[in-house]
């Protein structure tokens, strides 16, 4: 009789575990499903007519009670969001109430983890707005952003990598001040992470790269582009987000006659745009970026004036095929790109230049 | 000139496949490109251009779209327990295992373990040889001597907030009056330090206020006093007899 009970007592435990971890298992599951439900400004109101309309009074009464009570609940910080997502006015509303910014700071760097990630959240809608928001949004919890990039939770770190590509997209004033709070070494970090399952932000951080290559890249420091430069061989062609690998090099100007590459440094560069070659692009942005740039970083180290750097295109063979298979693209811009390319490897005087341009296909 | 002859060689094989190809399509002559090579500037870098050409397609600003369902399931789960909360906290951050303060990066719970529990780093501080304090940011490297220097640091430098919640001194409040004191002021006894750890305890009541009123309790200070003259007087009587 006793051991009966006993057994049935295992079975009910064994089963509540069960239970429970399928629970935990949905839950893991639903956030990173709603991770990927992402709107622009005013979309949310043409694509869901069922939520209810949040105006400026609405967030003028959610700002005083945040203001009012000790802690911003996670209801508070969703409507809020919602609030945000609906119109610029919302958001030039939260931002002008003293105060109210700061109250999602400080759940945003509390103890309470899902507070933060509400808070986080939060800050991406509010994101949206206008350079002068970006600006206060910087000012305030930049730093906290910038620092959870190194943490282990990932919705909050992804919520982080999108309000911060916002502020970058925004103004060129809050992207400045996030270099100084040195995003570009965080960034390059998790851009060239290994893939697995816990690191899937090798395309934010790309994405943010980016911006901060077209928007920003005069104010990158020279300490910021030595960090690249050291770390130029992690990232290889067939990671997620290498699209914007060969447009981070050039836009930073990471190939100069200032910075002193590596034989290992240069040789990955080389793997990379062979690499390129290699597979079969498509003409989509990404795949033209990877072409157009690589093609004038490739010039660019060939413009170093050092043989040594040119690894598996020293050989005449493989750059003469290089260059018509790219020629063969017959395109007008790119043709100037690979002329410059071609006159760099010509001024290196390690073949003999008539017998490399009775080889090339140059499409008239 | 092993170079060279190898691409002897292979302009031969080309050749053929040159005319071939030229039945089908035009190309440009040798020298042809010698001429598009001499238009162009000379031989260097290529220079970023702004803004980058090609131009690309723009950067769409998104928002975040949050699921009222999850709102509701950490409602919940913080309802239920206050230990679920803390297991996640614990998973999802870096416990110091000494404290328990929880910090979001590796990096930080580095410097809190060294700065707050390690004597070693303590000691060394003390000796005041070489920087200790490490910056806040990990990519950053550079050390100080005092937390404040690099307080000071990270606002200038970095633009951290002055209330940086992560500061290992953020909390600690400074003992009242500490700021009031002056290089110029009197020298004056130290109070011992066992009256100085007494608190003041305010009297209290139980809702029933003191009354002024006049004091009818005999006085025992008084009478303590006299009995010990009394005994005094008793003692030296003693003695003379």
């Amino acid at each position: 009789m006793d051991s009966q009970t006993t057994i049935r007592n295992e079975d009910s435990m064994l089963r509540l575990k069960i239970r429970s971890y399928a629970k935990e298992q949905r839950q893991i599951f639903r956030t990173n499903a709603t991770d990927a439900l992402r709107f622009g400004l005013g979309q949310i109101k043409s694509e869901i007519s069922e939520l209810e309309n949040l105006s400026a009074k609405d967030v003028c009464g959610l700002a005083a009670r945040i203001k009012r009570r000790k802690h911003a609940t996670s209801e508070d910080m969703y409507r809020l969001s919602h609030a945000f997502l609906q119109g610029n006015e919302n958001i030039n509303t939260f931002s002008g109430i003293p105060g109210a910014i700061q109250v999602l700071v400080k759940e945003l760097s509390g103890p309470n983890m899902q507070r933060q990630i509400d808070a986080a959240e939060c800050f991406c809608n509010l994101s949206l707005g206008d350079g002068h928001v970006s600006e206060k949004i910087t000012a305030l919890a930049g730093s906290y952003l910038v620092t959870y990039l190194d943490g282990k939770e990932e919705r909050l770190k992804r919520s982080c990598l999108w309000t911060l590509a916002n502020m970058l997209a925004t103004c060129e004033k809050a992207a400045k001040t996030l270099l100084q709070m040195q995003i570009v070494p965080k960034l390059w970090k998790l851009y060239t992470a290994p893939t697995d399952d816990l690191n899937r932000f090798q395309d934010d951080a790309g994405i943010c790269l980016y911006l901060i290559a077209t928007h920003a890249a005069c104010t990158v420091s020279a300490v910021d582009r030595r960090y690249i430069v050291e770390h130029l061989h992690e990232k290889l062609p067939t990671d997620p987000g290498s699209d914007y690998y060969m447009y981070i090099i050039y836009q930073l100007n990471i190939v100069c006659s200032e910075e002193d590459l590596s034989v290992q440094q240069a040789e990955s560069l080389v793997n990379f745009f062979v690499g390129n070659l290699k597979t079969d692009w498509d003409s989509s942005a990404g795949g033209s970026m990877r072409i157009y740039y690589g093609v004038r970083v490739m010039a660019n180290l060939l413009a170093k004036g050092d043989p040594k750097l040119l690894g598996c295109l020293a050989e005449p063979e493989n750059f003469v095929n290089a260059l018509n298979r790219l020629f063969a693209l017959q395109d007008s811009n790119l043709r100037y790109d690979l002329m410059r390319l071609l006159k760099n490897f010509l001024s290196l005087n390690i073949v003999d230049s008539n017998l490399l341009l009775e080889q090339l296909k140059v499409y008239a | 000139m092993q170079v060279s002859g190898n691409m002897h060689c292979q302009i031969q094989n080309t050749n053929k496949m040159d005319s071939e190809a030229a039945s089908s399509s035009s190309f440009f002559t040798r020298e042809q490109i010698l001429q598009m090579l001499s238009e162009l500037p000379a031989a260097g870098f290529m220079k970023p251009a702004v803004p980058p050409s090609p131009v690309l397609p723009p950067f769409k600003k998104l928002g975040v779209l949050v699921d009222a369902d999850d709102i509701i399931d950490a409602k919940e789960a913080t309802g239920n327990s206050s230990n679920n909360n803390n297991y996640i906290n614990s998973t999802q951050s870096y416990l110091c295992a000494e404290c328990r303060r929880t910090l979001p990066t590796a990096h930080l719970l580095d410097l809190h373990i060294t700065e707050q529990h390690d004597f070693y780093f303590a000691a060394s501080v003390e000796r005041g040889d070489k920087p200790m304090f490490a910056c806040y940011l990990e990519e950053c490297g550079t050390k100080f001597h005092t937390p404040r220097q690099r307080k000071d640091h990270c606002i200038t430098t970095h633009k951290f907030p002055a209330n940086y919640r992560f500061d290992q001194d953020h909390g600690k409040t400074k003992p009242k009056g500490s700021g009031k004191k002056s290089d110029a002021s009197m020298e004056v006894d130290e109070v011992p330090a066992a009256r100085k750890t007494v608190p003041y305890i305010k009297a209290f009541c139980f809702g029933h206020h003191t009354m002024r009123t006049f004091n009818t309790r005999k006085e025992r200070q008084s009478g303590d006093t006299l009995e010990d003259v009394q005994d005094m007087k008793d003692a030296i009587d003693d003695i003379l007899d």
